[in-house]
C-alpha cells in the first residue's frame, strides 16, 4: 500500500492575503435546512503521520444536490472526501479526528462497519479502473460481496439497469462477457460509475473522475451526472472550475488544507467573498 | 611465468600509447582541443588499442596452435610410429616425451629416439617462448607507431574506439552462447551415442531400471535395462510434493507480506524469508536425511505404516521449504505488482480485505504466480542435493509418496561417480537422463517467462 504524499502544495500569490492556517474563518453564505443535510462534517482534522492535511473542516452537504470541492493540487479536497467514506483507512499512518455525521450517525465512529457504510456510498476514482474482468462481472461485484440479487435473473436484472443508467447498456449489449479493460476510457469510467450504482447506494463520491477523459467522454459523465442528481447525492472533486460550474449546485474552495470558502455554485464564482476564492477563480493561482 | 612478463610488457607499453596519443593529438592543435574531432583522451585510447589488441590477438593465437605444431614437429622427429597407430597410442607417445623432457627420467629413458624426441620437444618449446616474446613486443611497438602516427585532428578516434567497444561487448557474448551451444551439444552427442546402443523407446517407455553391466565377458550380470520411466514417475513424485508444500505455503506468505504485514513486519519477514533461499542445499539434504526422514518414519510406525527410512515424502517436503521463496518472493511482486486503483475500487464497493484478495488481486495476479510457480516447479524438478542426500537409490515405479524412489539427477550422480568408462550404456545413460532433464526444465522456463511476459504487458 503507497501512502499518498501531500506535499505538493502550491504556494500562494504573495498578494492574496492568507490568513494563518490554523484557523479557519470560514466563509459560508450557504443556508441548508437541518432536515435536508445528508453529511454533516464538524471539525474534521486528517494527518498523514507527522504531515497535517485538513485543518478542521466545517461542511454540510445536502441531499440530493451536486456539491463539487474545488482548489489547488494538494489542498486536501481529496483528503475530505476519502473521509467520506473512510477509505481514508487503507493508508498507513493516515487518522482522521472529528464527527462526520450522516443521516445523524457519526461514521468516523470505531462502531461503523466500513462494508455496510461503503455500501450506502459509492466511489469513483480519478482514473478508470474496472476489475480485470467481464463488463458483466465488473458491474455485478458490488451486489456479490453484499448478498444482493440471489438469483441469475435478479443479476442480471441488477446489471442492465446499472448500465442502463449511465447509459452503456445499448453500447456493450452484446458483449458483457468481454473484459471491462478493453473499453474506451470513457466506457470504462461510465462502466465504474455503474459499478458503484450497483449496490444502489445514497451517495456517490467521485474524485477528479474527468481527468483522465476526453472532452466528449467528459461531456458524457457531465450529463451523466445531472441525470444521476435527483436519486443520489453526489459529491465531486474537480480541478476543473467549469465543471464545477456545469455540475454542481453547491461549490466548496479547499486551499492549503482549510475550507475558504462554501456556497452556492453561483454565488461563489460570481461574487466570492474571500480574497483566496477570488484569486483562483480567476486564475491568480492554483 | 613468462605470459604474466608478456602482459605486463603489453599492458605498460599500451598505458605508455595512451598518454603518447593523448599528448601527441593535443600537441597537433598546439594546445586548443575544441579543435579536435575526438576528445584528447579518445586518442589516447586509440593509440593504446592499437599497440594492445594486435598483441593480445597474437598471443591467444598462439596459445591455441603452439601446441597442435610442437606435437607435429616432435611426432615427425619420432621415425617408427606405426602410421595406423590410434589416436590413443600417438598420445601415450607425446606424454611420455614430455614427461621425459620435464624430468629426465621415465619411460624410454633408455630409447635414443625418445631421448632425441625429448630433446628437440624442449628446443622447440624455448624457441618457441622466445619468438613469441619477441613477436609481441615488435607487435606492441609497431601497433603503437602505427597509432600515434595516424593521430591528428581530423582522426575519428571516438568513432573508432566505440567501434571496439561494440565487438568487445560481442565477444562477450558470443562466448556465452557458444559455451550454452556446447554444453547443449555434448549432451546431445553423448546421448545419441547411448541411443546407439540403447534403443529409444526402450529407455523413453521401458518400465525397469537397472543400469548394472557385465564389466567383464564371463561375469555373471544382468544385461541391464535402461527404462527411464521409474527414475522420471520418482521425480515428479518428489517434485509434485515439493509444489504441494511450497505453493500454499509461499502464496499465502506472499499475501500476508504484500497486502497484510505492516511495514515493519515486512521489513523484517520478508528478508527472513529470501534467506531460506541462501541456505545450501546440501545443508537442507542432510536435514532432510537425518531429520525429517527419521520423524516421518517414526510417525508411520506410531500409525501402523510401512514407511521406508529414504520415503519420497521426507526429500519432497524438505525440498518444498527449499523452494518457498521461489514461490512467495515471485508472487510477491506480481501481487504488489496490481496497482493500488484496483485495490480502491474494491474496497470502495465495500470489499473486505479477504474479499478484495481473493476475487480481484489473485485473478489480477494470476498469470504472473503462475510464472513463479512453474520456475520454482524447474527448480524442484533439477535439484540434486537434497534427493541424493535424503532420496532413494532404487528406481520404484510406485505413487506411495511412502516408498524410496529416486529421481534423475540421483541416478546420473551414481552412474557417474567413480571410476567409469566413458563408452559404457551405464555411464551414457546418465547423458541421456540429463537430456531429458534439460529438455523439461527449458520447456517450463520457456512457458514461465512467457506467461510472465504477457502478464508484464497488462499495466505498462
Amino acid at each position: 500500500m503507497k501512502p499518498m504524499t501531500k506535499e505538493n502544495a502550491i504556494d500562494i500569490d504573495k498578494s492574496v492575503d492568507i490568513n494563518n492556517e490554523m484557523t479557519n474563518p470560514q466563509v459560508s453564505s450557504l443556508q441548508i435546512p437541518a432536515e435536508e443535510v445528508k453529511i454533516k462534517a464538524e471539525d474534521v482534522r486528517v494527518r498523514y503521520g507527522e504531515k497535517e492535511a485538513l485543518f478542521g473542516i466545517n461542511l454540510d452537504i445536502p441531499q440530493s444536490k451536486v456539491t463539487s470541492f474545488i482548489g489547488p493540487s494538494g489542498c486536501g479536497k481529496s483528503t475530505f472526501l476519502r473521509c467520506l467514506n473512510r477509505m481514508n483507512d487503507t493508508i498507513d499512518g493516515c487518522s482522521v479526528t472529528g464527527n462526520i455525521h450522516m443521516d445523524g450517525v457519526d461514521i468516523l465512529s470505531k462502531q461503523v462497519d466500513t462494508v455496510l457504510l461503503r455500501a450506502k456510498i459509492g466511489m469513483v476514482f480519478q482514473k478508470p479502473n474496472p476489475f480485470p474482468k467481464s463488463i458483466y462481472d465488473n458491474v455485478a461485484y458490488g451486489p456479490r460481496l453484499h448478498g444482493l440479487g440471489n438469483s441469475k435473473s435478479d443479476m442480471d436484472e441488477i446489471v442492465e439497469t446499472s448500465l442502463e443508467k449511465v447509459g452503456l447498456l445499448k453500447e456493450v449489449k452484446d458483449r458483457l462477457l468481454e473484459p471491462g479493460t478493453g473499453l474506451s476510457g470513457g466506457q470504462q469510467q461510465r462502466l465504474c460509475i455503474a459499478r458503484a450504482i450497483a449496490v444502489d447506494p445514497e451517495i456517490l463520491l467521485m474524485d477528479e473522475p474527468c481527468s483522465a477523459l476526453d472532452p466528449i467522454a467528459t461531456a458524457k459523465i457531465e450529463e451523466l451526472i445531472d441525470e444521476l442528481r435527483g436519486s443520489y447525492t453526489i459529491v465531486i472533486v474537480t480541478h476543473s472550475m467549469q465543471q464545477a460550474a456545469r455540475v454542481s449546485q453547491q461549490t466548496a474552495f479547499f486551499h492549503l488544507g482549510n475550507l475558504v470558502e462554501y456556497g452556492e455554485t453561483e454565488q461563489i464564482f460570481t461574487s466570492p467573498q474571500d480574497e483566496r476564492t477570488k484569486g483562483y477563480i480567476t486564475g491568480r493561482f492554483g | 611465468m613468462q605470459t604474466t612478463i608478456f602482459t605486463f610488457t603489453v599492458l605498460l607499453l599500451a598505458f605508455i600509447g595512451y598518454y603518447m596519443g593523448r599528448s601527441r593529438a593535443v600537441a597537433t592543435v598546439s594546445g586548443d582541443v575544441r579543435k579536435l574531432h575526438s576528445l584528447p583522451r579518445h586518442y589516447g585510447y586509440f593509440v593504446a588499442l592499437w599497440c594492445g589488441v594486435p598483441a593480445l590477438v597474437l598471443c591467444v593465437l598462439w596459445m591455441l596452435f603452439e601446441p597442435y605444431i610442437v606435437n607435429t614437429l616432435v611426432l615427425s622427429g619420432v621415425p617408427n610410429i606405426d602410421p595406423d597407430a590410434s589416436s590413443a597410442v600417438i598420445a601415450r607417445i607425446l606424454s611420455d616425451v614430455k614427461f621425459l623432457a620435464a624430468n629426465g627420467v621415465g619411460r624410454g629413458a633408455d630409447d635414443p629416439v625418445m631421448v632425441a624426441a625429448a630433446e628437440h620437444y624442449t628446443h622447440l618449446k624455448t624457441v618457441g617462448t622466445a619468438s613469441l616474446a619477441v613477436a609481441i613486443i615488435a607487435f606492441s611497438i609497431l601497433g603503437l607507431v602505427i597509432g600515434s602516427r595516424r593521430v591528428g585532428a581530423d582522426l575519428k578516434a571516438r568513432n573508432q574506439v566505440e567501434g571496439l567497444i561494440r565487438w568487445v561487448l560481442l565477444a562477450s557474448s558470443v562466448i556465452a552462447i557458444l559455451t550454452t551451444i556446447g554444453i547443449v551439444g555434448s549432451l546431445l552427442f553423448e546421448a545419441i551415442r547411448f541411443f546407439g546402443k540403447v534403443p529409444f523407446t526402450d529407455f523413453l517407455f521401458g518400465l525397469e531400471w537397472s543400469p548394472q553391466i557385465a564389466l567383464r565377458k564371463d561375469q555373471v550380470a544382468s544385461q541391464g535395462s535402461f527404462g527411464a520411466v521409474p527414475i522420471f514417475a520418482g521425480t515428479m513424485l518428489i517434485s509434485f510434493i515439493a509444489l504441494c508444500v511450497a505453493v500454499p505455503v509461499g502464496l499465502l506468505s506472499a499475501i500476508y507480506m504484500s497486502e497484510y504485514a505492516t511495514p515493519k513486519v515486512r521489513a523484517i519477514g520478508k528478508p527472513m524469508l529470501e534467506i531460506l533461499a541462501g541456505i545450501p542445499t546440501v545443508v537442507y539434504g542432510f536435514f532432510a536425511a537425518l531429520v525429517v526422514a527419521p520423524t516421518i518414519r517414526g510417525f508411520g510406525e506410531a500409525w501402523g505404516l510401512d514407511v521406508s527410512s529414504e520415503s519420497a515424502l521426507a526429500a519432497g517436503l524438505v525440498m518444498g521449504i527449499m523452494i518457498i521463496p521461489f514461490v512467495s518472493s515471485l508472487s510477491d511482486d506480481v501481487i504488489r505488482a496490481v496497482p493500488q486503483a484496483l485495490r480502491d475500487g474494491s474496497y470502495a464497493l465495500g470489499g473486505t480485505k479477504s474479499e478484495t484478495v481473493t476475487q480481484v488481486i489473485l485473478p489480477a495476479a494470476l498469470p504472473g504466480i503462475v510464472g513463479g510457480v512453474m520456475l520454482a516447479a524447474s527448480r524442484a524438478i533439477g535439484e540434486t542435493m537434497i534427493v541424493v542426500m535424503a532420496a532413494g537409490l532404487t528406481a520404484n515405479l510406485t505413487a506411495n509418496p511412502l516408498q524410496a524412489v529416486t529421481t534423475a539427477t540421483v541416478q546420473m550422480v551414481t552412474l557417474l561417480v567413480g571410476d567409469q568408462e566413458f563408452d559404457s550404456p551405464k555411464t551414457l545413460a546418465a547423458f541421456a537422463l540429463g537430456l531429458v532433464l534439460f529438455c523439461v526444465t527449458l520447456c517450463l522456463n520457456v512457458v514461465a517467462l512467457r506467461v510472465v511476459a504477457k502478464y508484464r504487458e497488462k499495466y505498462d
